[in-house]
């Protein structure tokens, strides 16, 4: 495969290398099921950073014209027929700007992923499938049109159905959030609250700082907003409040955003005396929190903490949560609760995205927190998945020798895990698709420099015997990939350090 | 960010929730033909036997069974051929027009629109700060002249957004000799059409017209459909379908706003389809707005004689109306809100403003009836305002 490339030009080098191959492929040089060398022989052969490579190939997938598929390399798929029209459209000088930095495909190729039957996932938050509350939610499917008629499938206001917001606000304040039902704005799940505040507070350029690692989500939807994205290294007691306070004199971003509770994927807690030093700060810089919560509902032991939002006495957090982990997330239903000034932008930004959250959704969630049944739920899930959690932490501890570290951690869906020096991060991810077992690679957690010997696992929606197989299978890639050493287990209940 | 512009569809939907008012102010289908019942039974029925994945993530593109089913129905009821793989399902068309705006729209960008057009639109893409350039509009579409010249003189046009059946909010439907030119001209200047046909199966009369994406063979035009009109506005489920390496933008963009729509709705809509007759239910639509409109257009014409002007639409749920010039539409409705009757203000719907002598009504909500008796307060509204006008 000839290519060359111009250090010299303005244009990346990935979309030089875009560029020659798709011109090899259109020619018909590079026939339908070609295999692409590996990215890293390319990256040598070309004398180029192998991530320039990996973001050429992805991008090459975007457009169709090969496929890669984990363990079985990059393949092209055929040659496009030819362009109709003498001009057709020049789609790449019609896409904004902000288009060329939001295509991480990884989401989407984990979900397909974790689809195939064959293949154990730990690589996706999903809750546990048989323990959904189908008999009840298809009961009352049954009632509320009865009772309720047509509203339910009609139009509502974009801000939610009024009786969801006034029992969500409820909700909440057994978290001691005090709010008033219009403090509380109903979102179609928590990546719209993500997308809505970054349209609302951020201009391109604008700093955001998050926890390093952090939601890869969040991250997504951040770097499609343009913002220049600045990681605060998490330890065992979460954010490290003592760099945040340096950056935030350096930098003044517009948002701090965290997950204090259960974090993803690091699985830390923030500790009382960080949460206060961090509203202490934002308060002193006039920083906005967005503090989000998905997981606290889900404490399998200790003490819990306040929530930033109740411990809040300045009105500078801005709180998000949602029903997708403690309850499942196919009604794509959150929340945000925050000032009614913001709530007035966020809706506004929602009526442009996508006019209200379903109707039906909200119905019936609503209906399902207000009779009890969301609280019978959470006890209900809380108990399996303290008992998977602990199945993969006895699993993952069954061959020492190979020098995993990882903490148990106290509440959430993920066990963040450190691989020994020396193991391959791309090679382990195919070896493990290969064997029918995928995770979620730690750098897609990371904003910037991500380091390449951490992972994450989820533990609640594997059933036991399936975590068994699927951390065998795992520990197996793992060996193979890997230079001995004696496994670790860190003391305490929180993740090692990540930095 | 700058501040978003106080909306009008916002303010409708709060005016319209209350029971006594003569709504002519919503897009709204008739609630009593919304298929609840059926839905109530479907969703038992679901949840009971596929009920894991319809409460579970679903893939962001959609679920299969829903992308083969609104793949089979475009190649049946519109002529285009499509892949499963070439649809997006999106949380209502309003998602995929921002998600047109993410894609596309970069500050002072230029967006050709119809004058006046479908005021969701111009929502969904001012937040990406474009410039809007209206193209002199007839009854038969947009003026290929006029567009023609604002594509060879116009700087970064991005985007022609068209509404071409039964439009939001002037009624119109443009005739297929100008869907043909629109294809042409755009694959000639290499620009995207964005084709939205919420109200494409809501004819009254004849056969529907072929989409502009019939004429297409450059790749041109992305075409967005919506189950809101014929089936539920509340279950927010549409469709976006384009040439597919266009179409992961799509996927990907909607990735960052909402990872994907619910599976609940999905696969609800999917039975619908599959085990109801969706043609018999949109047919039973068209008989009811059919008479609405006939209501409609028989109680404008007692308002002749005050100078009002009318459109008489083939389909769709809207009718425009153009009062004497120097009448207000925006103060005729506060004194309308007065008798219980809502209409939307025409100015909204134009890109750039003007226009306040004309009004939007809406003919599918209200029964004959209410539609008689709220055109006559209207009518007394219009008299006294006139009479003052002198």
């Amino acid at each position: 495969m000839e290519i060359s490339i111009d250090r010299d030009s303005s244009e990346p080098i990935f979309r030089q290398v875009v560029r020659e191959i798709q011109g090899l492929i259109r020619s018909g040089s590079l026939p339908e099921g070609f295999r692409l060398p590996p990215e890293r022989r390319l990256a040598d052969a070309l004398g180029v950073n192998r991530s320039t490579i990996f973001n050429a190939y992805r991008e090459l997938k975007a457009l169709g014209l090969v496929d890669a598929h984990v363990g079985r390399g990059t393949a092209v798929l055929r040659a496009p027929a030819p362009i109709p029209h003498a001009i057709g459209v020049p789609w790449r000088q019609l896409f904004r700007e902000s288009v060329a930095r939001s295509h991480d495909p990884i989401i989407a190729d984990l979900l397909a992923l974790s689809e195939r039957e064959d293949v154990i996932s730990f690589a996706i938050g999903l809750p546990a499938p048989e323990l959904l509350p189908l008999d009840t939610l298809a009961e009352f499917t049954a009632e509320l049109i009865r009772e309720v008629g047509a509203p339910a499938i009609l139009h509502c206001p974009t801000e939610g159905h009024s009786p969801l917001r006034e029992t969500i606000a409820q909700w909440v304040a057994a978290r001691g959030i005090r709010a008033r039902a219009s403090d509380v704005l109903v979102v179609s799940g928590s990546q719209q609250g993500l997308d809505l505040v970054a349209r609302v507070f951020i201009d391109p350029g604008d700093v955001i700082v998050v926890e390093e690692p952090t939601y890869i989500g969040a991250l997504q939807s951040f770097r499609v907003s343009g913002a220049k994205i600045i990681g605060i290294p998490v330890d065992e007691d979460g954010m490290r409040t003592d760099i945040l306070a340096s950056i935030l004199e350096r930098e003044r971003p517009k948002l701090i955003y965290t997950l204090p509770t259960y974090q993803n994927p690091s699985g830390v807690v923030m500790s009382i005396e960080r949460r206060r030093h961090l509203l202490e700060l934002a308060s002193r810089w006039h920083v906005p929190i967005l503090e989000d919560d998905p997981y606290s509902e889900l404490r399998y032991e200790g003490a819990p903490l306040p929530s930033l939002k109740a411990l809040d006495e300045n009105d500078l957090v801005l709180y998000q949560s949602t029903f997708s982990k403690a309850l499942f997330p196919g009604l794509r239903i959150g929340y945000l609760v925050v000032p009614p000034v913001v709530l007035r932008q966020l809706a506004l930004a929602k009526q442009g995205a996508d006019l209200h959250s379903s109707s039906f959704s909200q119905y019936l969630l609503e209906r399902f927190v207000r009779e009890g049944h969301f609280a019978t739920h959470i006890e209900k899930v809380k108990t399996a998945y303290r008992r998977r959690r602990d199945r993969m932490a006895a699993a993952l501890l069954k061959d020492d020798a190979i020098g995993l570290e990882f903490a148990v951690p106290t509440g959430g869906f993920y066990i963040w895990c450190h691989l020994p020096e020396g193991v391959e991060q791309s090679a382990l991810l195919a070896n493990a698709a290969a064997r029918g077992v995928v995770f979620l690679p730690g750098r897609a957690c990371y904003p910037t420099e991500p380091p390449e010997n951490c992972l994450r696992l989820n533990f609640s929606h594997a059933s036991e015997q399936a975590i068994d197989i699927g951390i065998a299978r795992f520990l197996e890639s793992v060996r193979e990939a890997t230079v001995r050493g004696p496994a670790k287990r860190m003391d305490g209940a929180a993740t090692s350090p990540v930095v | 960010m700058q501040d978003l512009r106080a909306s009008d569809i916002r303010e409708i939907l709060k005016v319209t929730q209350k029971p006594e008012v003569i709504s002519f102010a919503g897009g709204l289908p008739a609630s009593e033909l919304l298929p609840a019942r059926q839905m109530a039974e479907l969703a038992r029925n679901l949840l009971l036997d596929d009920g894991v994945r319809a409460l579970q993530y679903a893939p962001t593109e959609g679920l299969e069974v829903l992308r083969e089913i609104i793949a089979r129905r475009l190649g049946e009821r519109l002529g285009l051929q499509r892949q499963p793989d070439e649809v997006l399902i999106v949380t209502g068309s309003q998602q995929a027009l921002d998600l047109t705006g993410k894609v596309f729209v970069d500050e002072r960008d230029a967006v050709l629109c119809e004058s006046p057009t479908y005021l969701g639109a111009i929502n969904a893409l001012r937040a990406y700060q474009p410039r809007f350039v209206e193209v002199p509009t007839d009854d038969d579409g947009m003026v290929p002249e006029e567009l023609e010249r604002r594509l060879e003189s116009v700087d970064r046009v991005k985007l022609i957004y068209v509404v071409p059946d039964f439009q939001n909010p002037s009624g119109r439907r443009w005739s297929v000799e100008r869907r043909r030119r629109l294809a042409e001209m755009a694959a000639r200047f290499g620009v995207p059409v964005i084709e939205d046909s919420p109200y494409g199966e809501l004819y009254f009369e004849g056969e529907p017209l072929p989409p502009v994406a019939s004429f297409d063979d450059a790749d041109v035009v992305v075409y967005l459909g919506t189950l809101s009109k014929i089936l539920s506005p509340g279950m927010r489920l549409g469709w976006v379908t384009a040439e597919r390496s266009l179409l992961r933008r799509y996927v990907l963009a909607k990735q960052g706003v909402d990872l994907h729509t619910p599976s609940l709705t999905q696969l609800l809509a999917a039975r619908f389809m599959l085990e109801h007759d969706l043609d018999a239910h949109i047919a039973g639509i068209r008989d009811v707005y059919r008479r609405r409109r006939d209501a409609m257009v028989a109680a404008l014409e007692t308002l002749v004689p005050l100078g009002v002007r009318f459109t008489r639409p083939a389909g769709g749920l809207f009718l425009w109306v153009e009062l004497p010039e120097g009448i207000n539409a925006r103060e005729l409705l506060e004194r309308c809100l007065e008798l219980d009757v809502a209409f939307v203000p025409g100015g909204a719907f134009f890109a750039n403003g003007g226009h306040e002598n004309t009004l939007r009504l809406n003919f599918s909500a209200m029964p004959e009836e209410r539609i008689t008796e709220g055109i006559r307060r209207l009518g007394t509204v219009l008299s006294s305002v006139a009479m003052a006008a002198g």
